[in-house]
């Protein structure tokens, strides 16, 4: 059948209070002196444990009356209400550490407050202590009160940057308005008909002074005077010269 | 058909067992084996059952035996066997078992390429049986001194002899640094 070398190694107590295991017998290496002392730790020891064994025991007689549920639940249902079970136990505990931990402040506080009464109040250490810690909060509380002003003077530094960009922001965009409105403005102006006839009319004008220009130095150059002698005729025949579409 | 049960017997004074169910003679033995070195107030009691046969946990119901506290499965990631085993024991376990008194400790995940088994399986498996998963490396010897300690601990609180944790309260607390792999899977 089966192969069954169950192996039992039993490890003796130790009565000698070294903590023992390795098979030795501790009882005969003259422990005997001080043995009522171990006997009532053993004692004690074995108290805990009982108590310990007998309250698993409750726990588990209490468990099995709870009534489980008949209907057979899908695998995820049971993993979810486990996890929900579980999730009670924490917080059972966690709320359980806290009452703990402020009925050992309070016991603490009390324990203080007897013993600042038994003592003289002026010269313990306790004093001292307390004192500096007051100090000390002080110290914290104006420190607070500092950095908390700086801090509201950097917010109104960048609340006023940030009204000062708005401003200048408005500025430029009124700014570019004016500019496209003068662009549009001259551009309007341009393709008006007034300047359309304008111009014609200078152009008109250009071409008669041409003619007339071409008419008088015609009548110059065939009169054949010497006008290169005379000052004042050479000036006006040059500026006849004067090509009047490049003005 | 014996299924083991916790709690039907009544508990010897000051003594704790465990129980190593595994198929390898060598581990298990050098396992007891440094539980016992371990410096403890109460007696230990170590059982080691190499279970050759796959079908049953074998129980022979005629040994006066003591009320198991601890039920570790032993699985060699280098075995496909020995996992195959220790689901097929399982089933002759006592689900009031699982409520902290039962473990599972994986060996030889330090040689990758020897692992026949992959990490995630032996993962899946205790949490399915929501229990804690332990890992050793048992040719190291600087590994198994602190195992073997973490047993001792675990054995000694499963058995009641710390008072005021009981088997369940450790394994909750056992529990909350294995959520993060849990919300992955």
């Amino acid at each position: 059948m089966e192969k069954q070398p169950g192996k039992q190694a039993a490890t003796e107590p130790p009565d000698s209070g070294a903590g023992g295991g390795e098979g030795e017998p501790p009882q005969v290496a003259g422990a005997q002196a001080a043995r009522p002392e171990d006997r009532l730790t053993l004692l004690l020891r074995l108290r805990a444990q009982t108590k310990q064994q007998l309250l698993e025991y409750k726990s588990m007689v209490d468990a099995t009356e709870e009534k489980t549920p008949e209907q057979i639940l899908q695998d995820k249902q049971i993993e979810a209400k486990i996890e929900d079970l579980e999730n009670e136990i924490e917080e059972v505990k966690v709320a359980f550490e806290m009452k703990k931990l402020a009925l050992d402040r309070m016991q603490l506080s009390t324990a203080l407050k007897k013993n600042l009464e038994k003592n003289n109040p002026r010269t313990s250490v306790l004093m001292d202590n307390m004192k500096h810690v007051l100090k000390l909060n002080k110290l914290i509380m104006k420190s607070h009160q500092e950095s908390w002003d700086l801090e509201e003077k950097l917010l109104d530094v960048r609340k006023k940057r940030l009204q000062l960009k708005q401003a200048s922001e408005s500025k430029l965009l009124e700014i570019q308005t004016e500019k496209n409105k003068q662009k549009d403005d001259l551009a309007v102006m341009e393709n008006s008909d007034k300047m359309k006839t304008i111009q014609q009319n200078l152009q008109m004008e250009i071409q008669i002074t041409t003619v007339i220009q071409h008419v008088f130095q015609n009548l110059i150059l065939g009169s054949k005077a010497n006008w290169a002698e005379d000052p004042a005729f050479k000036e006006i025949v040059l500026q006849l010269e004067k090509n009047l579409t490049m003005i | 058909m014996s299924v083991l049960r916790p709690l039907d017997k009544q508990p010897g004074l000051n003594t704790a067992t465990i129980l190593l169910v595994g198929t390898e003679d060598a581990l298990l033995q050098q396992l007891a084996d440094s539980m016992l070195k371990e410096d403890c107030a109460s007696e230990l009691k170590v059982f080691s059952f190499f279970s050759h046969l796959a079908r049953s946990l074998p129980l022979p119901s005629n040994v006066n035996r003591p009320r198991i506290d601890l039920i570790m499965f032993v699985v060699n990631l280098h075995s496909k066997y020995s996992l195959r085993n220790v689901e097929e024991s399982l089933r002759h376990v006592d689900a009031t078992f699982f409520l902290g008194k039962v473990g599972f400790l994986a060996t030889g995940a330090g040689r990758e390429s020897h692992c026949s088994v992959h990490r995630s399986t032996v993962v899946r498996l205790a949490r399915t049986y929501r229990s804690p998963l332990l890992f050793c490396d048992p040719e190291v010897d600087g590994f198994r001194a602190p195992v073997a300690q973490r047993l001792v601990r675990m054995l000694q609180i499963c058995a009641g002899h710390v008072p005021g944790v009981s088997a369940l309260n450790l394994l909750s607390l056992l529990r909350s640094s294995e959520n993060p792999t849990l919300e992955d899977l």
